[in-house]
């Protein structure tokens, strides 16, 4: 400790900036990881609050992934001797059409049992209907808004609230106002209650309800009531508790917690490359304070320790300030991610408050602290090395030493051979992924090799274009390799991840808009709700037949999309009219007979899948599927697969009449129709408007929105790779400054020299900026070339293990034209001040500085 | 050639040093003079300012005929590059050029075309008899041929004023006789003035005249001849 502040204060308040730059490596790295998570942590919390606020007394739920069940499941499930409590549940989100209050979730529930599970907390009611709910059933426009749902509104008790429904805007009357604990405060208090039967019509439910809410006889476990009812209702339902329906939750969202997972890593990687350097300069330039101590009587060990000691300071005190960051981060996000979720999955809901997890923040601490220890470990053990006597001698030690270099060369080599050949072993998983690793610590090995011969390569460039500035500039580069490779490696690893970045990006849109151009091939697409993964809603499918009779319309068909979990998780089925799907759409055949497999599917034989259900849950052609239905589990063999984005999780698509058959579900999602050539859309538009808008709530997008729709989806999931880009570029930055103001204190006697014999203030500006651009150049290079191997190992774990896209290696050549004038240009930027502190500094004391 | 008048410098720090108090002398042009001093007695710090290394904090100094007071940073710069030359006690030579490289440095930086200043650091490497060293790198020469670059850098434009810091101090006697030796010998040839930081008795004796400084105050101006 002593030490601590003898030794190492000093030095760290003397480079003040330095240690600044340093501990920003790990603040950024922190603050994504804690950000990413806190924010994605939030949202899932806002939904298991409001899971947890709606369950009320309930202990388990019976549901059927979002397909429902018939109500003679409800009698079934109330016969069971172990529950007590077992009541209906319908809940839709709906659009009350009020300025700035969003959605409404409504609860369809069964009033005159539902209260022993729930506490409604009415505040002010009809005494009637407080008194007795087969009043408040009787008239079934009633409901229960909350407390906070009128102070936003300035509704009141008998209000008339006009609600969006399947049979068009309907008026619904205030009969009941909750207080703003509990039930109430659900969804942000945006939350409505009333009769489940009432909810089947408007909903478009038929006699069906979406989940039964139970609570259990007095001393009966959960565990084992869970597992009677399940062997009671068989596998086609689902018996779990509440709390499950938020890791149902977070499988759904998983692809993008993968995806913060990453970049966490990445950008804490690249911090440990700015702490390895800064360090190892540290160590170079205190040789004499070392020889110092070690001539004092300081052990080696103790010298190690010193330095491990810093790194773990520099680390925690990055790390602190890094989840502050990042809960700012999170705030930020939070809201963002929200709305996000809902939209591309269907579920989730805006945080009201950032929950920042004391375990996350625990691991982030440790990661900040371990990453910072890890990358000060070699500097240390380098410290312990010095040579006392020699290290009291004048000099600099900033070369690589020639036997270093080979061994760095040869063990770069061994690991590239280790890549080779776990690249011929690919297809397990362990080996991709350790010659993933390979690669990379191979070209980072190699780094300072190769900063040497593109240094050489670039010093008479560097010369023709300034004989002075330019050789000096490269020479600084080539004189200290260590402390450059350390830099243009932060450097290259943040070009390869925007370049890794760029290509999936520019792969995605390239795949998604070929696949929107086969699969998206209707006229128009009526949905119940103007975002087309919110399910909550359903038309009958005898509209069907309704829309087939409006002259101008060639075909219709009908689409039912639900989630149900397969093995555990949650996939999306859709089940159409494949025979007319399969006439309009060409989608790419991926496995399969593509002339029979709809044939086939179509009489019920079977299923067909997209191409990412296949790669992610390991299923080909001629498997056979057991999926979770009403009546126990159906078998479905998988009779091809063909190329489909309709959802990350991958898809199911099956036959609407095998559909109807084994989940008795008649209800439709959507209608894609057709027109007849040389119909006006716009006309036609209205026409179906006009003629079932009024009794109906249905919007209708055509052919071009719904497209401008998911690429607007897919701009938004890319919108967090800008981000992520944006602090790979920062980061990039920082190292650059952060090398190029140890640079100026490591050769301030050299530009001290170079000011002596007559350098003007603008040709020492120069040499720095030179040297700057020269870093960013060498980055570049590097970075581009591990972009592309870290591109092709991007795709494959897409694919692979992400969401199961098969994305063509495409290099993204504009991402990388762009990045040069990005990096050259914040080099430069990054160079002014150094260059500044250079000329500014006293000459006498830079010819004095040793 | 260089005229001194009541030149005083403070360094400020937690509390005000004064290196140099109403510093006033003249030297004539042509003249090898050596300042010599106990250490702290502001020697270096008067070299310093003399090279326009630094700035006096009062008083004036005049360069063959040119005022420094009230010029920037670059037209120091300027005054550097064309009247004086420097030479260190560690030669400051720059590790990663050669020799040749070395001694050009200052001639590319006036904006000399390379053959021109090329030609010009042979001459004077030849100069320095270390004509067979021109593509060494400063790490591959002993101390005294490092100086002798040095030197050679110094004299890159034949400035009409060679400061030297100490340019003995890190060299064994032989060495720094040899040193010595050459610097009178250019002195001699080139007519140059010659100002010469040392701790050496020897080497101030060397010069015909001795600025003896103590507590920032010249305390005596000795003129002699030299002894050789």
């Amino acid at each position: 400790m002593m030490l601590l502040r003898l030794i190492s204060w000093p030095y760290v308040r003397k480079h003040l900036l330095r240690a600044l730059l340093t501990t920003a490596g790990i603040v950024l790295g922190v603050a994504v990881f804690v950000g990413m998570h806190t924010a994605n942590q939030s949202v899932l919390y806002a939904f298991n609050r409001t899971v947890d606020r709606i369950a009320g007394a309930t202990q388990l739920q019976v549901t059927a992934g979002e397909i429902g069940f018939s109500e003679d499941v409800l009698e079934r499930v109330q016969a069971q001797p172990d529950v007590e409590v077992a009541v209906p549940v319908i809940e839709a989100t709906v659009q009350t059409g009020i300025a700035g209050q969003g959605n409404l979730l409504v609860l369809g529930v069964d009033m005159t049992g539902d209260r022993s599970l729930r506490d409604y907390d009415l505040e002010k009611a009809d005494d009637t209907i407080v008194d007795d709910p087969l009043v408040f059933i009787a008239q079934p426009d009633s409901i229960i808004v909350s407390r906070q749902f009128t102070e936003r509104t300035g509704l009141k008790l008998n209000s008339k609230l006009t609600m969006q429904t399947m049979q068009g805007p309907r008026q619904f009357t205030i009969r009941g106002v909750m207080n703003s604990e509990g039930l109430a405060s659900a969804f942000g208090g945006s939350l409505a209650v009333m009769d489940i039967y009432a909810a089947q019509l408007v909903f478009g439910r038929g006699r069906r309800f979406d989940r039964i809410d139970i609570s259990l006889h007095p001393g009966i476990k959960v565990d084992d009531a869970r597992r009677r009812l399940q062997s009671a209702l068989g596998s086609g339902f689902e018996v779990d508790t509440p709390s499950s329906r938020g890791q149902q939750f977070e499988a759904v969202a998983q692809v993008y917690s993968m995806n913060a997972t990453l970049t966490s890593i990445f950008a804490l990687f690249i911090g440990l490359f700015l702490i390895y350097n800064t360090f190892s300069i540290a160590v170079t330039q205190r040789r004499n304070e070392i020889g110092i101590l070690r001539a004092l009587g300081a052990s080696s060990g103790l010298v190690k320790r010193l330095f491990l000691a810093e790194s773990a300071i520099t680390g925690l005190i990055g790390s602190t300030i890094g989840i502050g960051v990042g809960i700012l981060i999170a705030r930020g996000l939070a809201t963002y991610l929200g709305t996000f979720f809902a939209e591309v999955y269907g579920v989730g809901e805006k945080a009201q408050e950032v929950s920042a997890d004391p375990k996350l923040l625990l691991s982030a601490l440790f990661i900040g602290v371990g990453t910072s220890v890890v990358a000060g470990w070699l500097p240390a053990r380098n410290a312990a090395r010095v040579d006392p006597v020699k290290a009291l001698q004048k000099g600099r030690v900033q070369v690589i030493t020639e036997g270093e270099s080979r061994l760095r060369r040869n063990l770069a080599l061994l690991l590239l051979a280790g890549a080779v050949a776990c690249a011929t072993l690919g297809h397990v998983r362990i080996f991709f992924y350790s010659g993933y690793m390979l690669n990379v610590l191979a070209v980072l090995l190699l780094t300072p090799a190769l900063c040497i011969w593109l240094g050489k390569a670039l010093r008479p460039l560097l010369k023709w274009l300034r004989p002075v500035e330019g050789a000096l500039a490269a020479d600084s580069l080539l004189q200290s390799p260590r402390r450059t490779s350390g830099t243009v490696a932060a450097l290259s690893l943040s070009v390869a991840l925007v370049v890794g970045l760029g290509g999936i990006a520019k792969a995605s849109y390239e795949s998604i808009r070929s696949w929107m151009d086969a699969a998206l091939s209707p006229d128009f697409f009526i949905t119940g709700s103007e975002t087309i993964t919110q399910r909550s809603i359903r038309f009958p499918e005898e509209l069907a037949g309704e829309f087939r009779k409006v002259p101008g319309v060639e075909e219709v068909q009908a689409v039912r999309t639900a989630r149900i979990l397969y093995s555990g998780t949650p996939v999306m089925l859709v089940a159409a009219d494949l025979r007319s799907l399969a006439e309009r759409v060409r989608l790419q055949v991926i496995e399969g007979d593509g002339a029979t497999m709809y044939k086939r599917a179509e009489r019920g034989e079977g299923v067909v899948l997209s191409d990412n259900f296949a790669l992610l849950r390991k299923v080909k052609t001629g498997d056979v599927l057991e999926l979770p239905a009403p009546d126990g589990m159906v078998k479905m063999p998988v009779l091809g697969v063909v190329l489909d984005y309709s959802d990350q999780n991958g898809t199911i698509l099956m036959d609407r009449g095998a559909y109807k058959k084994y989940w008795g579900d008649p209800t439709v999602n959507a209608f894609r129709i057709y027109l007849n050539a040389g119909e006006d859309r716009a006309a036609m538009r209205q026409k179906l408007l006009d003629q079932f808008g009024g009794r109906t709530r249905l919007f209708i997008m055509t052919n071009a929105e719904l497209k401008q729709y998911i690429t607007n989806l897919t701009d938004q999931w890319f919108g967090l790779t800008y981000v992520q880009i944006f602090v790979a570029v920062l980061v990039a930055i920082l190292g650059i400054v952060n090398t190029l103001t140890v640079s100026i204190a490591d050769r301030k006697r050299e530009l001290g020299v170079l000011q002596a014999v007559g350098g003007l203030r603008n040709q020492i500006r120069q040499t720095i900026w030179m040297e700057a651009i020269a870093i960013g150049v060498l980055g570049l290079a590097i970075g581009f070339a591990l972009g592309a191997v870290h591109l092709y190992y991007i795709l494959e774990v897409t694919r692979r293990d992400l969401a199961g896209m098969r994305l063509d290696y495409r290099y993204p050549f504009a991402i990388a034209a762009t990045l040069i004038p990005v990096i050259l240009g914040s080099a430069l930027f990054s160079a002014i001040g150094p260059a500044e502190t250079a000329v500014r500094g006293s000459l006498v004391e830079a010819l004095e500085y040793e | 050639m260089i005229q001194l008048s009541n030149v005083t410098k403070e360094f400020d720090g937690k509390r005000t040093v004064r290196a140099l108090q109403g510093v006033s002398l003249q030297i004539r042009k042509g003249e090898m003079v050596s300042l010599v001093g106990p250490s702290g007695s502001g020697k270096s710090t008067l070299l310093n300012l003399i090279g326009t290394l630094d700035k006096p904090t009062s008083g004036e100094i005049t360069l063959d005929g040119q005022l420094l007071s009230g010029l920037t940073d670059d037209q120091l710069t300027q005054v550097r590059r064309d009247k004086i030359g420097f030479i260190f006690q560690f030669f400051n030579l720059l590790p990663s050029l050669s020799c040749l490289e070395n001694v050009a440095l200052p001639l590319h930086l006036r904006g000399w075309k390379k053959a021109k200043a090329s030609e010009r650091a042979r001459e004077l490497l030849t100069l320095v008899n270390l004509d067979h060293r021109i593509e060494h790198l400063p790490d591959e020469l002993s101390g005294g041929e490092r100086q002798r670059v040095a030197i050679a850098r110094a004299l890159s434009v034949y400035p009409p004023i060679l400061l030297a810091d100490e340019p003995t101090g890190n060299l064994d006697t032989h060495t720094g006789a040899e040193i010595l030796s050459l610097v009178r010998d250019l002195h001699q040839r080139l007519g140059a003035t010659v100002l010469m930081v040392t701790h050496d008795r020897s080497v101030a004796e060397s010069c015909a005249r001795t600025i003896i400084l103590r507590d920032g105050q010249v305390v005596e101006d000795i003129n002699r001849e030299p002894r050789l």
